[in-house]
């Protein structure tokens, strides 16, 4: 079958340049102005926000940057910053972890597939509500069956030392079937032929793993992490439901702070300075991220 | 012994462990719905009984009863079907009709365009929470419908795994529809929607979990009662059962029953769609 | 009125010229071919008249009106696709009857039309299938039966052959000819096998690198090929050629020396070159005669180097003098073919041979200015 060597190019630019401004001005209409109220003006708005000094509902003077100036010597921030990490900590490694060794037990059980799947999945789909209603109960002091098993009469999501691990723990069984789909998808992406022919070579079991798998399934891997790190500290619900932020603000996450300062404090204009730069902390440590697994590949 | 027995002996180590590894996590994964269940099934004063039982006593459906009675939880129900079916069918017009657009019509400024509609990625939808409710209250949408509804069709992803999709379709059909008169919306409607059903189907079916599960922006728009959703409503049942854990439990059951069940139901298009929508992050 | 014109159309993508200065006038009724190699610009040339591609520069009518403008759908045309481009959610019936509803025609017409379309193609117990359910020349006959249900005045045809078996494809050939004679549309056809541009054009116009080469009948082309390429591109096995050294001018014939020294014969007016300018001789396949070594008069040394048996011809390949291409002579199958190895004189008649410039350009044939003498 005959094949223009234009094609490449005819491609690109079929029907390049045609009329096409009012169609494409109508198409867009609709979601253009949904983006621009919902997002874009609020973006802007934030940034100006954190500018001023405002309340929830009024904005007032522009004081420059005022605001941030307190931000960074703010003790709250800095440690809803530290229980954010913390919380990151806990979440980020296992997740993956868990992901990928579910990753690997579904690709293997083929027959059971949808099932084994079914049951590390199903938890993502669940509203954070039920997550932590079941968190709720399953952690109660007395009647709880943790403490059944475990022994003791704790009130993990009142004690110090716990309740954000309790909370990560939690968290991990809610959201570890989306890093599992992700490295699943990885995993089929490898050609079962660099297998057949491993073994042909006489590799097996573990030694398949490192060779094969591994190194195919690494750049994945990162990406998972990064996903899952960038979803870690943007916690706030599980956070905010289970714990209030308790005990004495010990898991109290940054944006749970931000939601605080605005909502509860009704400092618009400094909550605002808080989620800018909390922002720029995600996007610098994401940055970070990615540098680091170019680096490593 | 042969080499061969060794080499069996050494797989059948691993599947021994893996079988077992796949139990063990699958138990763990599923208990917490299925001790859920248990407590749910379960007369009220068994829950908090000095003696632990692993199944109920007695077996009785009355939290679920007293469950749909109080509160408000059929009402929360019905704000959460209509709030995700509206949020799902807005969201697929605007976005089909955009990532139209961006992938088969030519205008100066496509990419920019485009670029600038996917930077919505980079701002956690909380940090503009402040201005959202502040343009909510000047549009008088707060604790409506409409205000639930509106800042959650804004979807980058959705767009972004459609315009793939898009493109991949040989241009072939545009220009046939072309030449047989059709104008750029009939094209969509007629050519390019028919034959992306699945996709569009996996995304659907994504948006209205998402939808359903939305907790943050309900929380921060609704002040009454009335008007909440499933997530933000379960939250509430402290105040209004009390401490009573098996209507706690059986709310809770009740408010994941839906997307469970559509995700048991479409659990192809879900991890499609899943799939697809983690292509962008990555 | 279906004609089709082109005055000065010039296409640019980019840095990229891609039609580099077409004129062209299409009569109405008439079945046109572009056909050229690969890159030749037919393609685009044949989507600048659908109005899938802009024009750059120049000026395209249709039915005597200037089209640059307007919308395909309006330009009352058709295009057949070469991938046919059936919507593979609609039944055929529906795929043939898109462009009508889309035109709002009342349904009771749009079931005629379409009914009286797959009867012409004879597809009309498909009509309720859906297209992966049907084979690639049904999948055609839908893709030509969805054109001509909207009676355009101009059919445009996209390489629609390429995806067929050759089989079908000569099938499908002698239909699209009847085709032409029953609707007397005005038809324009891309291809890139020039046996199919032989067989159905009624005008050839041959594409080479955004340029016209040369535009005429079958016949003339074939016979008369104003230039080197047009006469390499059609015939099969390719016309062979030879480099030459102009020697001597006759009045109506040249001698030019070959590289092996051989200096043979041609009818041609070369009045415009001089002694020792380089030439190439062609002379096609079925021209060369093949004859024992050391005769009189012209002949081209070779060796037999392979032979091949078609059934009702024989090609034989030989090769003249050290490492030159191989030459194809056609043979008459019955004869026995020599054999391989053996030497032999290559031998054709002077007229019956064609001389091209440095640039390409043909000297005229002599035969025709004789032949015309003769007839005047």
């Amino acid at each position: 079958m005959e094949t223009t060597t234009l094609t490449p190019v005819v491609t690109k630019a079929r029907g390049e340049g045609r009329r096409e401004g009012l169609p494409a001005a109508l198409l867009l209409a609709p979601f253009g102005a949904a983006f621009l109220l919902f997002f874009l003006v609020p973006a802007l708005h934030t940034f100006y926000m954190s500018l001023t000094e405002s309340s929830l509902t009024r904005t007032s003077a522009f004081v420059g940057l005022a605001n941030y100036a307190t931000l960074v010597q703010d003790p709250s921030f800095w440690s809803s910053l530290w229980n954010t990490f913390y919380f990151a900590l806990l979440t980020v490694i296992p997740l993956t972890a868990f992901g990928l060794l579910m990753a690997l037990l579904v690709n293997r059980f083929v027959r059971f597939q949808s099932w084994l799947q079914g049951a590390f999945f199903l938890p993502y789909v669940l509203p954070i509500s039920v997550m932590t209603l079941i968190a709720d109960w399953m952690l109660q002091p007395s009647s709880g069956v943790i403490n059944h098993l475990v022994g003791g009469q704790r009130a993990w999501l009142s004690d110090v030392h716990w309740a954000l691990p309790a909370v990560a723990i939690g968290t991990i069984w809610w959201t570890v079937g989306f890093n599992m789909l992700m490295l699943l998808a990885g995993l089929r992406n490898i050609p079962g032929e660099l297998y057949e022919a491993a073994a042909l070579d006489g590799a097996r079991g573990f030694t398949l793993f490192r060779a094969i798998t591994w190194p195919a399934l690494r750049p994945v891997v990162g990406t998972a992490l990064l996903i899952q790190l960038i979803a870690s500290l943007k916690v706030f619900g599980q956070t905010y439901i289970l714990t209030s932020g308790g005990p004495y603000n010990t898991s109290r996450v940054t944006l749970h702070y931000m939601y605080e300062t605005a909502f509860t404090q009704s400092d618009a204009g400094y909550a605002a300075a808080v989620a800018m730069a909390f922002m720029f902390v995600v996007i610098a440590l994401s940055l970070l991220a990615r540098v680091a697994a170019r680096r490593a590949a | 012994m042969s080499v061969r027995f060794h080499i069996a002996r050494s797989q059948l180590g691993w599947t021994v462990a893996a079988v077992v590894a796949s139990v063990v996590l699958a138990a763990l994964w599923l208990f917490p719905l299925l001790w859920a269940l248990s407590t749910a099934l379960r007369p009220e004063h068994e829950t908090v009984s000095a003696v632990f039982h692993w199944l109920p006593q007695t077996w009785t459906l009355d939290a679920f009863t007293r469950t749909l009675g109080a509160g408000n939880v059929p009402r929360w129900l019905f704000n959460s079907a209509l709030v995700a079916f509206l949020v799902t069918v807005v969201t697929m017009a605007i976005s089909l009709m955009a990532a139209y657009a961006f992938s088969q019509l030519r205008f100066r400024g496509r990419s920019l365009l485009f670029g600038l509609a996917m930077l919505a990625f980079l701002l956690p939808f909380e940090a503009l929470l402040v201005p959202l409710f502040r343009t909510m209250h000047q549009l008088g949408m707060i604790n409506s419908y409409a205000g639930l509804v509106l800042p959650q069709v804004v979807s980058p992803v959705v767009i972004y795994v459609f315009k793939q999709f898009f493109d991949a379709i040989p241009a072939d059909f545009r220009e046939a529809a072309l030449m047989d008169g059709a104008n750029p919306l009939r094209v969509l409607w007629s050519v390019y929607l028919p034959i992306s059903g699945n996709i569009v189907w996996a995304m659907a079916i994504v948006t209205f979990i998402g939808a359903w599960n939305n907790f943050l922006w309900p929380f921060i728009i609704v002040t009454s009662n009335d008007m909440m959703t499933i997530p933000l409503g379960l939250t509430q049942t402290y105040d209004a059962f009390g401490v009573r854990y098996a209507q706690l439990m059986a709310a809770a059951l009740l408010g994941a029953l839906p997307v469970a069940l559509a995700y048991v139901v479409f659990q192809r298009r879900v991890t499609q769609g899943f799939l697809a929508a983690s292509g962008l992050k990555g | 009125m279906a004609s089709v014109s082109l005055r000065g159309i010039k296409k640019q993508y980019e840095k990229n010229s891609v039609i580099k200065g077409v004129d062209l006038d299409i009569a109405d009724g008439e079945f046109v071919v572009f056909v050229g190699p690969s890159g030749c610009g037919k393609s685009t040339l044949l989507r600048i008249v659908a109005g899938l591609e802009d024009i750059t520069e120049g000026t395209l009518e249709i039915g005597g009106r200037v089209a640059n403008d307007i919308e395909p759908a309006r330009r009352g045309i058709a295009m057949v696709f070469q991938s046919y481009a059936l919507y593979p959610h609609m039944s055929v019936a529906e795929n043939m009857g898109f462009a009508l509803k889309l035109a709002k025609v009342p349904k009771a017409e749009i079931a005629e039309r379409v009914g009286r379309a797959a009867e012409i193609l004879q597809i009309g117990h498909l009509l309720e299938r859906k297209p992966k359910a049907l084979s690639g020349g049904q999948r055609q006959r839908v893709a030509i039966g969805r054109a001509i249900v909207r009676k355009p005045e101009v059919f445009l045809f996209d390489e629609p052959l390429s995806n067929l078996d050759a089989a079908l494809r000569g099938q499908t050939r002698v239909e699209l000819a009847r085709l032409h004679r029953e609707l007397k549309s005005t038809m324009i056809y891309v291809t890139h096998d020039q046996v199919e541009a032989m067989t159905l054009g009624q005008k050839i116009v041959v594409l080479n690198g955004g340029r016209i080469e040369q535009v005429g009948t079958p016949s003339d082309l074939y016979e008369r090929p104003a230039n080197k390429f047009v006469a390499g591109f059609l015939g099969s096995p390719r016309m062979n050629f030879f480099d030459a050294t102009l020697v001597k001018q006759g009045a109506r014939s040249a001698t030019v020396e070959l590289a092996g020294g051989e200096r043979v014969e041609v009818a041609a007016d070369v009045a415009r070159a001089q002694a020792g300018a380089r030439v190439t001789l062609g002379v096609r396949p079925e021209h060369l005669q093949l004859a024992r070594p050391g005769l009189e008069g012209g002949g081209i040394a070779a060796t037999v180097a392979l032979v091949e048996y078609l059934g009702d011809v024989t090609l034989v390949y030989a090769q003249a003098g050290e490492g030159g291409d191989m030459v194809a002579v056609k043979t008459d199958a019955d004869s026995a073919p020599p054999a391989l190895g053996s030497r032999v004189e290559l031998v054709f008649p002077a007229t019956r041979a064609f001389l091209f410039d440095e640039q390409g350009a043909v000297f005229a044939p002599g035969w025709v200015a004789s032949t015309a003498e003769a007839m005047a």
